[in-house]
């Protein structure tokens, strides 16, 4: 029929009016669609996945981000002067560097609009290898956070007259701080004698870089590195040195078939989190079961395969309940077990033996000494890890502990894992769950194979300290930098002498501890009782550490601390108490080799400040090399914010040692231009080149960078990231190298004329300092180098923590098997056990879990992640022990500490219940990453504006001006040199995004807190068009309760971890009490620290000869041997 | 040369009605041009067409029914009927915007008034240009060109207006309330329908 109609519709033809005078004319083809034709867009990406290739990162045209809010240049064609309305493109340098938010490194890049010179937006860095171009929310608020309204814009001074903590600030300059700070330290080091090597202390947060800073101190020959390792992982790390003496494991997520999390750190916030998350869901894509041992449900509980809720701390109950079932089905890996485990060294130590039969640990003797009476010993010794026991002390049923028991043997050796807070951070005797997890991992022969679980060393890389030969003085990769000559007792304190890094969280405990002092000073050592100068860099001890209170009376009273300065860029508690605040760079602004053991790889990024490398890159050169990322930051409009490894350079050239009579100067001095400090590309070039060689080889090969100056540095400043070796899995394995009369094993070499080879196959060789040193193992013939331990295998038995350490019960893999046993046992028994949870209204507090998109205390400058995670730490409690005691969701009640050890009251917090499936009977959930405070909203600096006059520059910032690139500040840093501040009226914010004002009274023994004024909108003054919404501000800032300031330290006996976990009583809210508030009895909480140390320690006495076992290596810094020495007097 | 004339003012006549309300110039072509009352009989008998002025015929009877066809109660863009969650892909990724841009061809929303360029009245004048591109082609004797022309032109009413306009355009004919959208309605379906069958006979099918 239709073409019947055809005759009829070819009428057309006879219109009045032609189809042109008709339609509407919708389609243009005028200069709009003339632009899209010329342009290389297109309306859709040909696939989501794309990434612009390295060689067009020096010029990257892309499409502004409104062009898809307006429909695309589908409607509105592409920007030009025949087409202004048309969508902006712009002009790209991608400028590789790395993420600094958490401790993982990701890749980022920075599209530096050319324009502006300003980083439009950070993106991921597609040649990473273990972030893979992919970034969570933290990755992309960097931007936010690097045009943040509120960042210090200058370096800032307290006031002269003024008291720490009154807030009273002037603006200064770098020179000026340098010179105080410099002839301050310089002063202290020149008085030579021991006390004074302990007397100034540099405290780290995040590191965040391998090497650099390390060899600062170590170059300055201070025992004064301090980290914050023991309020976060030290009783992971622990169980990992026992057993294998590494620091942590380095699990192979992407090919294993059981992830077995013990916390959810790895899958949702926490460690290596979004690298760890993305290989384990690959690892599930290709079929592999998740389960997740968590108190709480954590988000990855949640997608879990299999929730477990154990009662905190009686985790090993379940690893040694897996142990036994293993043995008894004949399930052990016999090749890998008989092969790496030390069961040759239990079975030989007939006193050991003895005493496990003394302490019920065997029912008896073993019947011979070979490899099957070995395991006919451990099934004896395992026996009493029941199902029913397991249930009973752990809270699980009994069904999930069967199924989990089919997943762990149908993974076979494919099982990784990760124990490093939660379990291990929160409880007392933590450490031995990891010691559990490692021996029944090992028994499925899962340890450091394909899919298993490897360890930190072999996958991480670390040179950022070793570009000596670019100094006068260092030597190659810092051979020539003397050890230090001390032990500094407050990091290292002589009650705890296998603790796992500083015992950091004591610091305030121990400088105000005069009995503790005269105790030890009495007894032979020299104890500090004050620092002449305390250096936090990008920490805020006061509030992440626990009794805040201590904390704030130590750093006021300039008695103990008499010069205090933190670098860091953003405003914190602690910084409220210095005397200097240096505002040094975040993820785009600073220097830093960093890497991670994400993978079984070894892959090391480059942090680099993007605007200065875009700067270089177009043509700029700075007026002073030494400054270069100071005097590009103040171009760029940042402010005058430098970084550290430019400020350390010059601080020990220029400050500390100016006349070189301390030996230091030449430890930094330029060897291309003596005299004058090293130089960023003359450092990293040594530090890259000298010590990856595959990277080297790269480079000198590479066209495109072989005739450059600083050719291994031009390599990472482009990529940003390295991958020297992939694939690594035992490397227990490898045969030693002997080449031209050198051995080699674990990268040193040593005389191979010296070796030799003991009749337990031990291989030891007399190193360059005439010591003996176990570098390997004979099996079966081959030399290898086995693990690093004193026998070269797994320590299942750590017999000289037995033997020569005091903890004879603790050397295998073991928990109380009923009541009385955890009385014996009370090192490894957790203090919120459920055996102390008497009262009606008493809970097992845990409080050791992240909150998704907050790290710590540097997320409160990024508006982005404070808004999709704030309000998000109340009370997690069961919707049964809820009914029971009357809460409801939203309810305030106060949550009061009390000591397990003392019986102390450490006073409460103030907290908002959600009664929830979700969490374990019993127990409590409340992160304690809640609960930032300040004590004022705005500071005014007086002289903030008026010391500002001298120009940044004249030249618009636009790369492709030339006028712009051949201009520099001049005399940066310098008096009479202090620049304007764009957009910078003289009163600045704090936190604005996230910490609300809160009022503070403390008298030396109480102290209290309570919330005055949430947040509010503003309008920003800097930064303006990154902040058009900072108006919008619709949370109050309340994320929870400052209950680090209530909790009382907890030192570990052992590792020296501070126990986070609390036993809580709840009551409800009294009248006035709002959520937020706090009191705190920190008299108490100083007598609940003496009292864990004094009950519990079991530390140096007259008999001790070693301050530590020489075989672990003390972190940081390079100590001489000698110092490891002791005397104690009786 | 007849046809493709043809053809093209009916593509531009249609997209004209179906795009946006009237104008008085276009409702006096309408009342009177006789071929194009040919087209459309209902309005041609309607008595309200000659005996009301063009202004009231627009404010009164015409526009709210095309406010009510293609705003209120129907939707006439292709994305509705294609996408299974039934949205308007009113941003670049609509796939008609593509096949415009291949062509070189921008729609120009200020003129257009609507949200997306799936709308049939845009793809009704978009084959209009189709034809009127063909039309220059034959005047230069350009054969190449006019059967490439065909093709798009088939592809377009195969893998778009015939894909959901049928949809709206029966929809539309028994939700009218006045006879010229009635007819319009009509003799669109029945046109890109006999179109499609006229240049199938020309065009080979894709392998």
């Amino acid at each position: 029929m239709y073409l019947e109609s055809r005759r009829t519709f070819l009428k057309g033809t006879a219109f009045t009016v032609a189809g042109i005078a008709v339609a509407k004319g919708v389609f243009s083809t005028d200069a709009a669609a003339e632009s899209l034709k010329k342009s290389k867009f297109t309306n859709t990406p040909d696939t989501l996945s794309f990434y612009p290739p390295l060689d067009q990162w020096d010029s990257f045209q892309e499409l502004d981000g409104t062009d898809w809010k307006r429909g695309g240049i589908g409607r509105h064609g592409v920007q030009s002067e025949e087409n202004p309305d048309g969508i902006l493109v712009h002009d790209f340098m991608i400028i590789p560097t790395a993420c600094s938010n958490c401790e993982a490194s990701c890749g980022l890049t920075a599209w530096v609009d050319k324009k502006t010179l300003t980083v439009r937006k950070y993106m991921g860095n597609p040649l990473h290898p273990g972030s893979r171009g992919r970034n969570c929310a933290k990755g992309y608020a960097v931007q936010s956070q690097m045009y943040d309204p509120d960042r210090i814009p200058f370096p800032l001074k307290r006031a002269p007259g003024s008291k720490r903590g009154e807030g009273k600030w002037i603006r200064t300059t770098w020179d000026e701080a340098m010179t105080t700070i410099g002839k301050k330290m310089g002063d202290t080091i020149r008085i030579g004698d021991e006390l004074s090597r302990k007397s100034v202390m540099y405290h780290v947060g995040r590191p965040n870089e391998n090497g650099f800073v390390p060899k600062i101190w170590e170059s300055l020959g201070l025992d004064s590195y301090n980290s914050h390792t023991n309020i976060c992982s030290a009783n992971g790390r622990t169980p990992t040195i026992h057993f294998v003496n590494d620091d942590r494991t380095s699990p192979d997520w992407g090919n294993a078939k059981l992830i077995f999390l013990n916390s959810s750190h790895a899958a949702d916030a926490g460690h290596y989190f979004a690298q760890a998350a993305a290989y384990i869901a690959d690892a599930r894509k290709k079929g592999a079961k998740m389960v997740v041992m968590d108190p709480r449900l954590s988000n990855s509980a949640g997608i879990a395969d299999l929730w477990l809720a154990p009662w905190p701390g009686t985790e090993s109950v379940i690893y040694l309940y897996l142990a036994s079932r293993i043995l008894n089905d004949n399930l052990v890996h016999r090749d890998f077990v008989k092969r790496w485990f030390n069961w040759d060294t239990l079975m030989k130590d007939s006193d050991y033996l003895n005493y496990m039969v003394e302490k019920k640990y065997v029912t008896k003797l073993p019947e011979g000494r070979d490899f099957d009476a070995y395991l006919e010993l451990l099934k004896d010794m395992y026996a009493p890890y029941t199902l029913e026991y397991a249930q009973k002390e752990t809270h699980i049923p009994a069904y999930k502990l069967e199924k989990l028991y089919e997943m762990f043997i149908w993974a076979e050796d494919a099982i990784s894992t990760y124990v490093w807070r939660a379990a291990a951070a929160g409880n007392r005797g933590g450490w031995m769950v990891g010691k559990a997890v490692f021996f029944v991992t090992g028994l499925r022969g899962a340890i450091g194979n394909v899919g298993g679980t490897g360890f930190y060393h072999a996958h991480d890389i670390s040179v950022g300290g070793k570009g000596g030969s670019a100094t006068v003085g260092q030597g190659k990769s810092g051979v020539d930098v003397p050890p230090v000559k001390a032990w500094n007792e407050l990091t290292w304190p002589p009650e705890w002498p296998l603790n796992t890094y500083e015992m950091s969280f004591l610091l305030p405990h121990l400088l105000s501890d005069t009995a503790w002092q005269k105790k030890w000073n009495d007894r032979g050592l020299q104890v500090p009782s004050k620092l002449a100068v305390y250096a936090p860099r990008m920490y805020n001890p006061v509030w992440i550490n626990p009794d805040g209170f201590r904390w704030i009376e130590v750093l006021k009273d300039e008695s103990k601390m008499e010069l205090t300065f933190n670098l860091s860029p953003v405003w914190s508690e602690t910084n409220w108490y210095m005397d200097y605040v240096l505002p040094v760079g975040l993820a785009g602004e600073r220097h830093d080799q960093h890497s991670e053991a994400t993978l079984p790889a070894r892959w090391t990024t480059f942090r680099q400040p993007v605007l200065r490398v875009a700067l270089e890159k177009s043509g700029w050169k700075p007026k002073d090399p030494n400054r270069a990322t100071l005097e590009a930051h103040i171009k760029a409009g940042l402010g005058e914010v430098w970084e550290e490894n430019e400020f350390w350079f010059q601080l020990c050239t220029d400050y500390i040692d100016p006349d070189g009579s301390l030996n230091i100067k030449k430890m930094w001095e330029s060897k291309r231009h003596p005299g004058k400090a090293v130089t960023i590309s003359e450092w990293y070039d040594a530090a890259f080149g000298d010590n990856l060689p595959k990277l080297f080889e790269t480079v000198m090969n590479d066209d495109r960078y072989k005739n450059e100056e600083f050719p291994v540095y031009a390599y990472m400043r482009d990529h940003g990231v390295w991958l020297e070796e992939d694939k690594i899995y035992n490397v227990q394995e490898r045969e030693l190298k002997i080449e031209e009369e050198k051995i080699e094993s674990y990268e040193h070499k040593y005389d191979a004329g010296s070796m030799s080879v003991d009749g337990s196959g031990i291989i030891s060789v007399v190193d360059d300092k005439g010591n003996s040193k176990k570098i390997g193992i004979q099996i079966d013939g081959k030399k290898i180098q086995g693990f690093t331990t004193p026998t070269r295998k797994l320590d299942v038995y750590t017999q000289w923590v037995a033997k020569d350490w005091k903890w004879p019960e603790y050397a295998m893999p073991i928990y109380p098997r009923n009541e009385q046993e955890k009385v014996e046992m009370v090192h490894i028994v957790s203090h919120v056990n459920h055996t102390y949870m008497t009262e009606k209204n008493a809970f097992a507090l845990n409080t050791v879990f992240r909150l998704p998109y907050n790290i710590h205390t540097r997320s409160a400058n990024s508006k982005h992640l404070m808004e999709i995670s704030q309000n998000h730490d109340p009370i997690w409690i069961s919707t049964g022990d809820a009914k029971r005691l009357g809460f409801k969701r939203g309810d305030a009640i106060r949550v009061k500490i009390v000591d397990t050890v003392s019986g102390l009251e450490s006073g409460h917090f103030v907290a908002m219940a959600v009664p929830t499936e979700g969490v374990l009977p019993g127990t409590l959930a409340c992160s304690h990453h809640g609960g930032r405070w300040k004590l004022t909203n705005h500071v005014t600096i007086p002289n903030g504006v008026s010391d500002g006059k001298v120009a940044t520059g004249a030249a618009p910032r636009d790369l492709s001006n030339k006028a712009f690139l051949q201009e520099s500040p001049a005399n940066v840093g310098k008096a009479g040199a202090q620049t304007k501040i764009d957009d910078y009226s003289g009163t600045t914010g704090i936190n604005s995004f996230g910490v609300p004002v809160a009022e503070i009274q403390m008298d030396g023994k109480e102290g209290k807190l309570k919330y005055v004024e949430g947040i509010k909108g503003f309008k920003a003054e800097r930064f303006p068009e990154y902040n058009r919404d900072s108006e919008n501000v619709w949370w109050d800032g309340l994320s929870g309760s400052w209950q680090n300031a209530v909790a009382a330290p907890h030192p570990d006996p052992v590792s020296g971890m501070h126990c986070w976990h609390h036993k809580v009583l709840l009551e409800p809210a009294q009248a006035g009490d709002k959520i937020g508030d706090i009191f705190v009895n920190y008299d108490n909480n100083m007598k609940v620290y003496q009292a864990w140390r004094d009950k519990l320690s079991r530390g140096l006495d007259a008999n001790s000869k070693l301050r530590r076992p020489r075989h672990i290596f003390r972190p940081w810094v390079k100590l001489d041997p000698a110092s490891y020495d002791v005397t104690i007097k009786a | 040369m007849d046809e493709i004339i043809a053809r093209s003012n009916i593509y531009a006549l249609l997209s004209r009605i179906l795009l946006q309300e009237l104008d008085e110039t276009m409702v006096k072509t309408l009342i009177h041009d006789e071929i194009m009352l040919e087209f459309l009989p209902h309005w041609k008998n309607w008595e309200q067409r000659t005996t009301v002025a063009p202004k009231v015929l627009l404010e009164t009877y015409l526009n709210p029914d095309f406010t009510n066809l293609s705003l209120l109660h129907l939707v006439p863009y292709e994305t509705f009927y294609t996408r299974e969650d039934q949205m308007i892909e009113t941003g670049g990724a609509n796939p008609v915007t593509d096949i415009y841009s291949a062509y070189d061809f921008l729609v120009d929303y200020e003129v257009a008034r609507v949200v997306s360029s799936d709308h049939i009245g845009i793809e009704l004048e978009f084959m209009y240009h189709l034809c009127e591109a063909q039309k220059k082609a034959l005047e230069k004797n350009d054969a190449q060109a006019v059967a490439a022309l065909q093709r798009v032109q088939y592809d377009f009413l195969h893998t778009h207006l015939l894909q959901w306009a049928p949809m709206y355009l029966i929809n539309m004919k028994y939700e009218s309330r006045t006879p010229l959208y009635y007819d319009a309605a009509e003799m669109t379906l029945e046109f890109i329908l006999t179109d499609y069958e006229t240049l199938h006979a020309v065009v080979a099918p894709a392998a």
